[in-house]
């Protein structure tokens, strides 16, 4: 097995190694040179935050409702969708009134059954954990110490349900990074958003 | 900053247990105990308070680097000893192969103000699956909480992104190794950072870090 590489150049372009079907095929292009923080800029993140917590923490809420998880994977969905809650309660507290209302959403057939119920969450955390790295860099000092407090356990999030489904929880030595119209086109293409 | 205790990052006791194990400690002497100083960590720490940003980053870069150290020889000693099977051995290697990679990267970047590499001695950490397994999840979740603390303070977006990068990365393997070490994968819906002191408390008590330095002096008679 080879070293996996991670070079110079890629550090310097924000690790920006692409891990090919990191989320069910959709190939991340690296993100995009940082933006200048501001407080205005914060909000606007955190607002894309927010849309992605409440994305995840609904979810796991239908996932849950429709009773076919088992096992670990029951004990993951319940374990995890706490944590989307809790984060989307301190990020909507964060922003106080220029927090949107959650949308409302319809995730037909994507927690049917395990096997879906697997695949989408994976494509979920990872793609969580790629669009906090990509828009952290951009954040003040004090709301980039708070994410990081988030993306972490993303991150644990997605190495838990890789490894659930049988994929390698840590693909690659550096995660990619997306902006947030990248994950924002990943999200329009599941069409989960009514 | 005198009065961080073990338990603040070692929710598990995986780290005590496994220096204690090693060392011959109980668990309660480790999280009273006193500090033994690690030089070469510490020296690499001791950044200026007023170093400009540039500098910061630098040192930033090179304790981030130190860690990774740390972590490669770890695993990388685990590699020969062949004491790992299975899926253990399966993170051992992957794990180990990403830690190198970060060392090589971090190298590459700082160029000839990349610090020193340390000596390391991990006494029976790497000789048995059990200490190998607490003092992995031990690693990674320090991993974690140092770069959590360091990434605000990097001046430089572009390091700042990369550190970002690894960041997410080492949460993944910490919640691999927990996995495996029969833990749950996450210990809540937060992750705490840890300052660069703290962290370096912490890995000065591990004692992993030889403190026989090859910089030494040898003493200076007068007589």
């Amino acid at each position: 097995m080879g070293e996996p590489r991670l070079t110079r150049a890629a550090l310097l372009r924000g690790g920006a190694v692409v891990a090919a079907g990191a989320t069910a095929g959709v190939a991340l292009a690296p993100a995009g040179r940082a933006a200048e923080p501001s407080p205005a800029r914060d909000r606007a993140i955190l607002r894309f935050a927010l849309f992605l917590e409440d994305l995840q923490a609904a979810f796991y809420a239908d996932a849950l409702a429709r009773a076919t998880l088992s096992g670990e994977l029951l004990e993951y969905a319940q374990v995890v969708g706490g944590h989307e809650r809790s984060h989307a309660a301190h990020v909507r507290r964060v922003l106080g009134s220029a927090a949107p209302s959650p949308p409302r959403f319809d995730f037909r057939d994507a927690a049917s059954d395990p096997t879906r119920f697997l695949e989408t969450a994976i494509t979920l955390e990872d793609l969580g954990v790629s669009a906090y790295n990509g828009a952290a860099a951009s954040l003040t000092a004090d709301a980039l110490a708070d994410a990081a407090r988030i993306v972490s356990v993303e991150a644990r999030h997605a190495a838990w349900v890789r490894d659930l489904a049988g994929k390698s929880p840590a693909p690659d030595a550096s995660d990619p990074s997306v902006s947030a119209v990248e994950a924002k086109a990943v999200i329009d293409r599941l069409d989960f958003v009514v | 900053m005198d009065d961080l205790r073990l338990e603040h990052l070692d929710r598990d006791g995986a780290l005590a247990e496994a220096i204690a194990a090693l060392h011959g400690h109980t668990r309660t002497d480790l999280l009273r105990g006193a500090v033994a100083g690690s030089a070469a960590l510490l020296a690499v720490c001791a950044a200026p308070a007023r170093a400009a940003a540039r500098d910061r980053d630098v040192a930033i870069l090179n304790f981030a680097l130190t860690l990774e150290e740390l972590q490669a020889a770890f695993y990388t000693e685990v590699e020969r000893n062949k004491v790992l099977r299975g899926d253990l051995r399966e993170q051992a290697t992957v794990v180990g192969g990403h830690e190198r990679a970060h060392v090589r990267a971090f190298r590459e970047v700082l160029g000839s103000r990349a610090a020193k590499r340390p000596r390391f001695d991990f006494g029976g950490a790497t000789e048995g699956s059990g200490a190998f397994r607490r003092t992995a999840v031990a690693f990674e979740d320090l991993a974690v909480a140092a770069y959590k603390g360091q990434a605000p303070r990097i001046r430089s977006r572009e390091y700042l992104a990369s550190a970002l990068a690894i960041h997410s990365v080492e949460a993944r393997h910490a919640a691999w190794i927990r996995r495996l070490a029969g833990k749950s994968p996450v210990t809540g819906p937060f992750d705490d950072a840890l300052t660069r002191r703290e962290t370096s408390r912490i890995v000065a008590r591990t004692q992993f870090i030889s403190t026989t330095s090859t910089t030494r002096r040898s003493p200076r008679f007068t007589g």
